[in-house]
């Protein structure tokens, strides 16, 4: 017993003189220059069924930070909280960003309905959140003051997109599907009045976003039906939706909305596809981000970049708090981040925000992909 | 009329993966009274065997190895690590709970379900691994009457699905492992005190179950092409609600539960709409559960007073 | 009256262990009502007290924390897991006392929910219904109890998991119904938002320690009311149903009728939980409502002892605390990872002398490993731990963290569950020096890849310590042990 007592004690000792002895020489590094410090939370669904999505997000958020705390000299770091797509789970994240006085910007949550959840409470702590893929016009009408947006909203792309394809592909008989969220939902409610004043034949599915076997619902397409319409956020349910087309021998043209924008994952040949920015892998200026970003986590989607924007704008708020001699707090970043003009970011679009937090002169572009599976920009 | 049996072949198809994992949920389930959450999961990571595989060969669109020997390859190597891990989780998490009251295996099964999906997450990342069959099963070997077309994939499925009920089946009714099977479930303690290896026809009964998830798991790869650590919840609760709609514990309930829920699905999203599948299917089964309270095969059960 | 001759005297009792009467046999064999010593004389003290003095006294604590300082976050929590532990006792009426698997329970909660949303809101209407307080809860509840009866008619036909499944419908149906059908009155996926807040005796509840405290009153009288019950005629006529229904119904007790009001007693219960959670959270989506939701309440009610209402709440209080309070903070992830190892090893690792050795070879092995790596390639120690605070800087030179550290994470991470399930399997002598390299492949996983994804660790833990608590306690903490006779 005794023995065993001063092996125990010998060991703990070891420990600490260990710990002693790395914290001392890990302290003399720090006490150099007095450095903008800062944390930003980060809320998004990091694991459940739509954790492609989140992870995607929270690692260009992780990129934008890492590469502004080189440009801008700042020791900004991210707290991550998982909200699995539930509003109910957003609110206990916010609350626990809210309490934690160091975090004084939040990007996301990715949601809709967790924006309308979570906007209260924000507003109440008047904490700054800025959020890459809610799309739901509703968000912007001035409910929530402290909310914004790198996206644009889903009553400018529904109608744009609508307008479009009567315009275009004139389908007599068109098919669109929604996955059952907000997201979608929103699209639908957009286009649907469009094309019936048309006088086209709609037929309104709907599936869940879990389903990955769409042949049944192929199965459904007439031969008189030139377009589906899939307002979706998982890219890759649309390519299996394509290749059970194939399969099925079913001649429509498939026309998605920027969830679908997935060069490498969406690639149906003849489909259209539209998105709030420019293909950032065609844009020269975002070559680094793109090849970090590949290097690093592989392919990516439609998700990251205006996240990477949204953490974007706020690194460079901070910065500019701290260049001013402030330490940065709630009120001024939030400041901070209403004055933003950046003319140039990884969307290949000036970011400027408007009174209730929209992206001004958010614009959709539309894309048609080609045999190769490369996303050709349509002009005008 | 080609609609009708279009959507037909695509239900029994969907049925048939269903089935198999039915199958396997049926069988632990016979044996230790055990309800597997952890059985879809276990669907998962054969999916994610099958894409490594296909990966290892040199990917989709540049296989070094002909497509039978690859196919061959994948369900062996599916069947036997999903096995192995079976055997594990049931020697890990599932022993020491087989006298304690049935609710209590079923938080521990839980618990494994969270753990394989987030690990599946941790190890695999979150992105979707495709299996792109189209690269080298071409879309265009099937067959196609009149209007209906049959994918060869599909066809694949359908065989194997067979090939193994009916392989089970033998197994369970004619060799001396499957008489130890039917004994354990029958009456754990009196096949103890007959001599037989009570522990090795549990772990081989786990081992079989989860070899069939496994297999069903690269089947659904290569039918549905996607793979994340997710899909595995949905298949499993499918795969429950086969495995009692049939008549729990009865293996061909179990195969005629799984088959009834992938046409049932299939036929509702094309006769009636697409929105309410899930509720319709529900009351169908609803209805099916009322008509026969045992299942559509299982016995009724005789109270012992 | 016997007229056989007294026995004769027997040998004097042997000396050593007796069954039957000696203290250590009797624990061996759980036959045991109390812990030993001074534990034993505490437990005894409490019982005397009589339990509504017990829980009385548990809720004046629980009420009194937010006045030495709870912040919004732990306030949060706290609501969150007050709201599972209304359900877990709900649940427990239909689970643990009447032995019903109902896998469709979150319906009820969802359907209290739904229901105060559209009656106390804008919804409905140009202005909205916006009954007061005071009736729209009854409404609900009794609503709800209706639909719980509903609900449980098959169970007149159905037994065991055919029920089960018949109730999973139900939930998952609940779910798709509030999401796609009526999405003018329902919201669909945008679920009702602008609820009205609860007004008690005119005074509306709109901070977070408001709806604290009331969940703190509501938990303790829904606790006394079913101890009450458990106690009544009812509660015994539920037992016996559990029990053997058959036996139950010979004896007069009408079986359909109980399983009914089970049924529906639950519904109420989790009705009343909803409101709650609609008026706190001020919207109701229909993903609130879905499976994984339920599995965290069975999760609660199983771990605290189904059959039990005080362990019903003790195992969801604790389930939500550590799952959505302390594994969202990365730090005390890190406490609770570590504490948990070192706590599993002072419980089962006997005697203290093979405890202290075993923790002293770990801590060699590791400066061994780390001075070895070092001294090989500068890479495999490039990187550093990333667990914050002290805990980071005290094993910055005891564990190695390579310069790619994920890689190494996560080969890591698969050898570890292999040596895990290995350790099961072996003999004791074996196991003993095994542990060592385990310890420190987890302390290395945890540093390397771990810590440095809470996300998904918080759900790796939830899930390691759902198993490791039912296998060290299957029968729940507060349950009681039974045997179960499958027929």
């Amino acid at each position: 017993m005794k023995t065993s007592v001063i092996v125990a004690a010998a060991a703990a000792g070891a420990l600490a003189v260990a710990g002693c002895g790395s914290s001392s020489t890990s302290s003399t590094a720090s006490g150099a220059t007095k450095s903008c410090v800062a944390s930003v939370g980060m809320e998004g669904p990091l694991t459940g069924p739509v954790a492609v999505l989140g992870q995607e997000q929270l690692h260009f958020a992780q990129l934008a930070a890492a590469t502004d705390n080189l440009a801008n000299k700042t020791k900004i770091s991210i707290v991550q909280g998982d909200t699995q797509l539930n509003p109910a789970q957003a609110t206990t994240v916010t609350q626990q960003f809210t309490s934690n006085s160091k975090i004084v910007a939040v990007v996301g949550p990715a949601g809709s309905q967790e924006v309308e959840a979570v906007g209260p409470l924000m507003a109440r702590a008047g904490l700054a959140f800025i959020s890459g893929s809610a799309t739901a016009a509703a968000l912007t009408t001035g409910k929530y003051p402290t909310f914004f947006r790198t996206v644009s909203k889903d009553s400018v792309q529904g109608p744009q997109d609508a307008h479009y394809i009567i315009n275009n592909l004139h389908p007599k008989a068109l098919m669109i599907v929604d996955d059952q969220e907000a997201y979608s939902t929103g699209l639908v409610a957009a286009m649907m009045p469009i094309f019936q004043a048309a006088g086209i034949k709609v037929d309104h599915e709907s599936v869940s976003q879990k389903v990955t076997d769409f042949s049944s619902l192929v199965a459904k397409i007439t031969p008189s039906t030139t377009v589906v319409v899939l307002p979706w956020q998982v890219a890759s349910n649309a390519q299996q939706f394509g290749r059970n087309m194939a399969q099925e021998k079913k001649k429509a043209v498939i026309f998605g909305t920027d969830g679908l924008f997935s060069p490498g994952t969406f690639s149906i040949n003849g489909s259209y596809v539209s998105s709030f920015g420019p293909d950032i892998t065609a844009i020269p200026a975002d070559a680094k981000i793109v090849a970090a970003a590949t290097a690093k986590f592989g392919k990516f989607g439609t998700f990251g970049p205006p996240v990477y924007a949204a953490q974007h704008v706020i690194d460079e708020a901070i910065a500019s708090v701290c260049k001013s001699g402030q330490t940065p707090s709630r009120a001024n970043v939030l400041a901070a981040i209403k004055k933003t003009n950046e003319a140039t970011t990884i969307l290949g679009q000036p970011i400027k925000f408007t009174s209730s937090g929209d992206v001004v002169n958010g614009k959709f572009f539309l894309f048609k992909i080609d045999s190769t599976g490369k996303y050709n920009l349509i002009p005008g | 009329m080609g609609f009708f049996f279009q959507e037909l072949v695509n239900g029994i198809t969907t049925g048939a993966l269903y089935s198999l994992v039915a199958l396997g949920f049926s069988m632990v389930y016979g044996i230790l009274k055990l309800l597997n959450f952890a059985h879809g999961d276990l669907y998962m990571v054969g999916a994610y065997v099958g894409f490594f595989v296909i990966q290892w060969f040199g990917g989709p669109q540049s296989l070094s190895i002909a497509v039978p020997l690859l196919l061959l390859i994948m369900f062996v190597l599916a069947a036997v690590l999903v096995g192995g891990l079976g055997v594990a989780i049931e020697r890990f998490a599932y022993r020491p709970l087989r006298d304690a009251p049935r609710i209590a295996p079923l938080i521990t099964a839980i618990g494994v379900s969270f753990f394989l999906e987030n690990a599946a997450l941790l190890l695999f990342g979150a992105q979707f691994r495709v299996y792109n069959t189209a690269d080298f099963i071409s879309l265009s070997s099937g067959i196609t009457i009149g209007s209906v077309t049959i994918d060869s994939v599909q066809i694949m499925v359908l065989v194997l699905g067979l090939l193994l009920t009916v392989g089970l089946r033998e197994l369970v009714n004619r060799t001396k492992l499957g008489k130890q099977m039917r004994a354990v479930a029958a009456d754990r303690e009196a096949a103890e005190m007959m001599g037989i290896n009570v522990n090795f026809t549990i772990a081989a009964t786990f081992f079989l179950g989860s070899a069939l998830a496994g297999v069903a798991g690269v089947m659904g790869g290569l039918l549905f092409n996607q793979v994340t650590p997710t899909i595995g919840f949905i298949v499993g609760l499918k795969a429950f609600t086969a495995a009692v709609v049939g008549g729990i514990g009865s293996l061909p309930g179990a195969m005629l539960g799984g088959l009834l829920i992938g046409v049932a699905e299939s036929m509702i999203t094309g006769y009636i709409s697409s929105t309410y599948t899930n509720l319709f299917v529900f009351a169908l089964l609803i209805v099916v559960m009322l008509v026969r309270p045992s299942g559509l095969l299982g016995r009724a059960q005789l109270q012992k007073v | 009256m016997s007229l056989d001759p007294p026995p004769p005297a027997g040998p004097p009792p042997p000396a050593g262990p007796q069954v039957g009467a000696d203290e250590w046999v009797a624990r061996q064999a759980h036959r045991r009502e109390y812990l030993p010593s001074w534990l034993g004389r505490a437990q005894r003290q409490a019982e005397r007290v009589g339990w509504w003095p017990r829980l009385a006294l548990a809720g004046l604590a629980a009420a009194a924390l937010p006045l030495i300082g709870l912040g919004g976050f732990q306030l949060q929590v706290g609501i969150d897991a007050m709201v599972v532990a209304l359900l877990a006792v709900g649940l427990n009426i239909t689970v643990g006392w009447t032995g019903l698997l109902d896998l469709g329970y979150v319906a009820f909660f969802g359907f209290g929910a739904y229901g105060f949303a559209l009656v106390s809101s804008g919804q409905i209407g140009a202005n909205g219904i916006h009954l007061p307080t005071y009736l729209s809860i009854p409404l609900v509840m009794i609503a709800a109890a209706v639909l719980g009866l509903l609900v449980g008619l098959p169970s007149r036909r159905l037994v065991g998991d055919y029920l089960a499944i018949i109730t999973l419908f139900f939930g998952e149906a609940f779910v798709e119904f509030t999401n796609n059908v009526a999405p003018n009155t329902l919201g669909g996926p945008n679920g009702i938002v602008g609820i009205d807040p609860i007004s008690i005796f005119g005074h509306q509840i709109t901070t977070n320690t408001g709806y604290y405290l009331l969940l703190v009153v509501v938990l303790v009288v829904t606790m006394g009311v079913l101890r009450l019950l458990e106690f009544s005629r009812t509660g015994r006529a539920w037992r016996a149903v559990r029990e053997d229904p058959l036996a139950a119904g010979s004896m007069t007790i009408p079986v359909d009728r109980v399983k009914l009001m089970a049924f529906a007693l639950g519904a109420a219960v989790a009705a009343m939980a909803g409101t709650i959670f609609a008026a706190q959270q001020i919207s109701v989506f229909p993903t609130d409502f879905d499976t994984p939701f339920l599995i965290l309440i069975y999760a609660g009610l199983i771990l605290g002892g189904a059959g039990s209402i005080a362990g019903a709440a003790t195992g969801a209080l604790l389930i939500m605390v550590i799952y959505d309070g302390l594994l969202r903070s990365p730090t005390d992830s890190g406490y609770l990872f570590y504490g948990l190892i070192l706590l599993t090893l002072l419980v089962k690792l006997r005697p203290w002398r093979r405890l202290g050795l075993v923790l002293a070879a770990t801590a060699a092995l590791g400066f061994a490993v780390h001075a070895i790596a070092a001294a090989i390639s500068a890479r495999a120690v490039a990187g550093s731990p990333s667990s914050n605070g002290w805990i980071g800087s005290a094993l910055h030179d005891w564990v190695i963290v390579p310069a790619n550290a994920t890689a190494a994470g996560n080969w890591g991470f698969v050898t570890l569950v292999c040596l895990l399930i290995a350790l099961v399997q072996v003999r004791s002598r074996t196991r003993t020096i095994l542990l060592p390299p385990t310890l420190y492949l987890a302390a290395f996983v945890w540093e390397t890849t771990l810590s440095a994804q809470p996300a998904v660790t918080r759900q790796l833990l939830i899930g390691a310590i759902l198993i490791v608590m039912m296998n060290a306690r299957p029968q729940g903490l507060l349950g009681q042990r039974r045997v179960e006779a499958i027929t």
